[in-house]
C-alpha cells in the first residue's frame, strides 16, 4: 500500500510540475508576443523618452577634422590663395528672458538690458556700420520679440571676434550672454582681383582656375576621432575607438610673377578701363624659353559697356575667334620653312591689290602703288604694312595647287586642337581645311591673313613664344610645383609641344620681319620701347551672334554698320636675345570704330615693356 | 541555508563590521599583501586613466591654440601681402603726397670681385 501510495504522490508531484511548466510556456510565449508586438511598435514610429534615452546614450560623439585647404603660391612663393576661417555673429536676444521671469526678478532684467547699453556702444565703435542706439534698439527689439538669431555682423575674422568676446554681456559667454558665433572656411585672395581668373574657386558646383583643376591636390583628406567626456566636462579623445588623422592640402606653386600680373593688370586696365565701347581686354606674359607664363589677365565688362572691368571670363583659354592680321606670321614662317621665300626682299607684283579668284582688293596697295610709283613689293614692306594682298597673293601662288601643305604647317604648329594645359576648358580651334564643309576657293587666301580659322589667344602667344625660342615649341604651363610646408614633394619641369616647327634661320629670317614692323610697320609704337620688341599687330573683325546682327545679312556687322573688333599685338622681347613672348588682345563692344592691334594693345605692351625693364633682374646693369 | 541562518549571517556581519573584527573574521589577515597589492594597482590605474585624461585635455586645448595661431598667421600675411603689392605702395605713396614712383631703369648692380 505505501509503495502504491508512494507511486500516487509521485503521480500528483509530476501532475503540479506539468501544470507548472504548461502555465510557464504560456506565459512566455504571451510575453514572448508582447516583446515581439513592443519591437515592431518601437521599429514602426514609438518614440523613446528623451530623458531615457540620454541615459542610455554613450557619452561619446564623432568628431570629423576638416582638413586646411593648401595655398596657392606665386613663383616666388608669395601666397596669391589661402584658407582662413570667417565668423557668423549672432545674438540669443532671448537669454535668461525666462529664468528672470521664472524668479520675477525685474531687477537682474533691468541690468542685463542696461548691459545691452554697453556692448552696443562697444559694436558701434568696433564695426562702424551701424549707430550704438541702432544696435541697442534692434537687440532689445529682439527681446521682447522674442528672437533668438539677431545677426549682429558677418564675415568677422579672428582678431575681430577675440576682441567682440571681451565686449560687455558677450564675456558672459553663450549661455548669459547670448552670443552665437558660426564659423565658416573662406578662400582669402591677398591681390583682390589680381589673376582671379587663373586662379579661379571652387564653389559647391561651380568650379574654374586653379583651385578647380588642383583641387584633388589642395583639398587634402578629412580626419575623425571619437571625443568623449571626462569627469571634469571637457570633451577629449577616446582613445580607445579608432580615428584617422587630418591630412591638410599641399600648396600649389605657380609660375605666375605677382609684379608682372599687376604690371599688366595695370597698363591693360589704363587703355580700357576709360573706354565704354572695350568690352575686353586680355594679356599674356610667358616666358620664351620654358613657356612659363608670369601673367595672365582676363579683364572683361559683360554684357552691358557700364559694368566694371573685372575677371569674369578666363578668354585667354576660350575666346576661340578668327585672330587676324598676326597669322600673317603663321603663313610667313610655312612660306620661308619650306623654301618659297628665300629672302624677305623677294618681290611680288602689286596687280593693284588684286587677286583673282573672289578676292577683295586692298585698297592699301593702290596707296602705296600711289605713293611709291611701284608695281612690286617686298615680303618684307607687305609683312609690315601688314597688307592682306600680299599673303593672299603668296599663299594662292606657292600653296594654290597643294593647300594640304600649308594645313599641315598650321597642324604642326598645333593650331588645329586644344592642347594639355593646367586650367581646363581650352576652347577647341576651327581650321577649315580642303574637303571640311568650311572649305572654299577663298579659305586659303583668307587663312594666310587670318581670317578662315578661329584659335585661341593662347594658340598664338605659344607660336609666337616658338618664333622667339628658335622654333622649340614650348609646352605653356602654370603650376610649378607641389609643396608640403615648403618640400616640393612633385616638380613639373617645361615640356615641348613640337621641338621643331622651323629652322633657328626661318626663326631668325621672320623675327627680322617681326622687329621691321615695330621699326617701320603697324606697331610703331613700341619703337622706342626700353627693351627691343619684334611682334606683330592684328585687327580682326569678329563674327557677330544672329542676335547682336539684328537682321543684317553682313555677319560682321548690325543693322546699324557697327562692327565688332579684336585689336592684338603679339610678339617678344628683347628681340635679339628673347626672354619674354606678350601678347595683349583688345575687344570691342559693336561699334563704329576700329580698334586696331597697333593702338590700344600696342600700348600697353609699352607700358609693359618699359616697366618689366625696370624690375627685372636680368637687365640689371652692373658696375 | 535556511533563511534564519542567513539571517545570522548578516547579523554576525553587521555585529564585526561595527566591532571592527570583520577583516579578522573572513581572514582577510592572510591575504593581506594581496589586497594592498590590489589597491596599489587600483589606484595607479585610477591615477593614471586621469593623467591620461588631463594630458588628452591639454592636447586638445593646445590644438585649439595652435589653430587659433595658425588662423591669425594667415589672416596677417593676407594683410601684409595686400600692402606690398606694387600697385598698393604706389597707390599709398600717391594718398601721401609722395613724389616717390616706381623706378624706371633697372638698380645697378655692383660686380663682386
Amino acid at each position: 500500500m505505501a509503495r502504491k501510495s508512494e507511486i500516487q504522490d509521485t503521480i500528483v508531484g509530476r501532475d503540479r510540475i506539468h501544470v507548472v511548466m504548461f502555465f510557464l510556456s504560456i506565459l512566455f510565449l504571451v510575453l514572448g508576443i508582447l516583446i515581439t508586438i513592443k519591437i515592431v511598435q518601437i521599429q514602426t514610429g514609438y518614440e523613446i523618452d528623451p530623458k531615457v534615452e540620454n541615459l542610455f546614450r554613450p557619452s561619446i560623439y564623432k568628431h570629423v577634422d576638416k582638413p586646411v585647404r593648401g595655398r596657392i603660391l606665386a613663383t616666388d612663393g608669395r601666397p596669391m590663395a589661402i584658407s582662413a576661417p570667417l565668423y557668423d555673429i549672432h545674438m540669443d536676444c532671448t537669454v535668461r528672458k525666462q529664468e528672470f521671469i521664472d524668479k520675477n526678478n525685474a531687477e537682474a532684467e533691468a541690468q542685463w538690458r542696461s548691459k545691452v547699453g554697453d556692448l552696443s556702444r562697444a559694436l558701434a565703435a568696433e564695426f562702424r556700420d551701424r549707430s550704438a542706439a541702432d544696435y541697442e534698439k534692434a537687440i532689445l527689439a529682439g527681446r521682447d520679440k522674442g528672437s533668438k538669431y539677431l545677426r549682429i555682423k558677418n564675415n568677422v575674422d579672428l582678431t575681430t571676434l577675440n576682441r567682440v568676446k571681451k565686449f560687455p554681456l558677450f564675456k558672459e559667454g553663450a549661455n548669459k550672454g547670448g552670443m552665437i558665433v558660426d564659423r565658416h572656411e573662406e578662400r582669402i585672395y591677398p591681390y583682390d582681383t589680381l589673376a582671379r581668373r587663373v586662379i579661379g574657386y571652387v564653389k559647391e558646383n561651380n568650379r574654374i582656375g586653379l583651385e578647380s583643376s588642383f583641387d584633388h591636390v589642395l583639398h587634402g583628406r578629412d580626419g575623425y576621432e571619437w571625443r568623449r567626456v571626462t569627469d571634469k566636462k571637457t570633451w577629449i579623445r577616446d582613445i580607445d575607438s579608432a580615428s584617422v588623422k587630418v591630412i591638410d592640402g599641399d600648396d600649389i606653386r605657380t609660375t605666375l610673377n605677382v609684379d608682372f600680373q599687376d604690371i599688366a593688370d595695370k597698363a591693360l586696365r589704363k587703355q580700357i578701363q576709360a573706354d565704354d565701347e572695350v568690352r575686353a581686354g586680355i594679356c599674356i606674359i610667358m616666358e620664351a624659353k620654358t613657356g612659363a607664363i608670369r601673367a595672365m589677365v582676363n579683364l572683361s565688362r559683360g554684357d552691358t559697356p557700364q559694368t566694371v572691368l573685372w575677371e569674369r571670363d578666363n578668354l585667354v583659354l576660350k575666346e576661340v575667334g578668327e585672330q587676324g592680321s598676326v597669322m600673317k606670321t603663321v603663313t610667313l614662317v610655312s612660306l620661308v620653312e619650306d623654301g618659297y621665300v628665300k629672302t624677305l626682299d623677294q618681290t611680288l607684283p602689286t596687280n593693284n591689290g588684286f587677286v583673282p579668284g573672289g578676292y577683295n582688293q586692298d585698297v592699301h596697295i593702290l596707296d602705296y602703288q600711289r605713293e611709291t610709283g611701284r608695281r612690286d613689293i617686298t615680303v618684307m614692306h607687305g609683312f609690315e604694312i601688314s597688307s592682306n594682298y600680299v599673303f593672299t597673293w603668296l599663299a594662292e601662288n606657292y600653296y594654290g595647287k597643294k593647300p594640304q601643305e600649308m594645313f599641315d604647317h598650321i597642324y604642326s604648329y598645333r593650331f588645329g586642337e586644344p592642347f594639355d594645359f593646367d586650367i581646363a576648358g581650352m576652347g577647341s580651334p576651327v581650321v577649315n581645311r580642303p574637303g571640311t564643309a568650311g572649305w572654299s576657293k577663298t579659305t586659303l587666301g583668307t587663312t594666310a591673313y587670318g581670317y578662315s580659322m578661329a584659335v585661341t589667344p593662347l594658340h598664338v602667344a605659344t607660336f609666337y613664344n616658338a618664333i622667339a625660342n628658335k622654333g622649340k615649341m614650348m609646352k605653356p604651363y602654370l603650376v610649378e610645383s607641389i609643396e608640403k610646408d615648403g618640400k616640393v614633394l612633385r616638380q613639373f619641369k617645361p615640356s615641348e609641344l613640337n621641338s621643331c616647327i622651323c629652322s633657328p634661320a626661318t626663326a631668325d629670317t621672320v623675327t627680322r620681319a617681326l622687329r621691321a614692323v615695330v621699326n617701320e610697320g603697324t606697331a610703331t609704337r613700341l619703337k622706342n620701347a626700353k627693351l627691343p620688341v619684334a611682334g606683330k599687330t592684328g585687327t580682326a573683325r569678329v563674327v557677330l551672334s544672329p542676335d547682336e546682327r539684328g537682321g543684317s545679312r553682313d555677319p560682321y556687322s548690325d543693322a546699324y554698320g557697327r562692327k565688332k573688333f579684336q585689336g592684338t599685338f603679339v610678339g617678344f622681347f628683347p628681340a635679339d636675345d628673347p626672354k619674354y613672348t606678350i601678347l595683349v588682345t583688345v575687344y570691342s563692344y559693336p561699334s563704329h570704330r576700329n580698334f586696331y592691334g597697333g593702338t590700344k594693345p600696342a600700348m600697353a605692351v609699352r607700358d609693359i615693356v618699359d616697366q618689366l625693364y625696370a624690375i627685372d633682374p636680368e637687365w640689371r646693369p652692373e658696375i | 541555508m535556511t533563511m534564519k541562518e542567513i539571517g545570522t549571517a548578516i547579523r554576525n556581519t553587521l555585529k564585526a563590521l561595527r566591532s571592527g573584527e570583520f577583516l579578522l573574521r573572513v581572514r582577510a589577515d592572510k591575504y593581506y599583501m594581496h589586497i594592498m597589492y590590489l589597491f596599489l594597482l587600483m589606484w595607479l590605474t585610477i591615477m593614471l586613466s586621469l593623467r591620461v585624461d588631463k594630458t588628452l585635455a591639454q592636447v586638445g586645448e593646445n590644438k585649439v591654440k595652435i589653430e587659433e595661431m595658425r588662423i591669425r598667421h594667415s589672416e596677417k600675411e593676407a594683410e601684409i601681402v595686400k600692402l606690398e603689392s606694387a600697385s598698393a605702395t604706389q597707390e599709398r605713396l600717391q594718398k601721401m603726397g609722395s613724389k616717390a614712383a616706381m623706378p624706371t631703369e633697372p638698380a645697378t648692380v655692383i660686380k663682386r670681385k
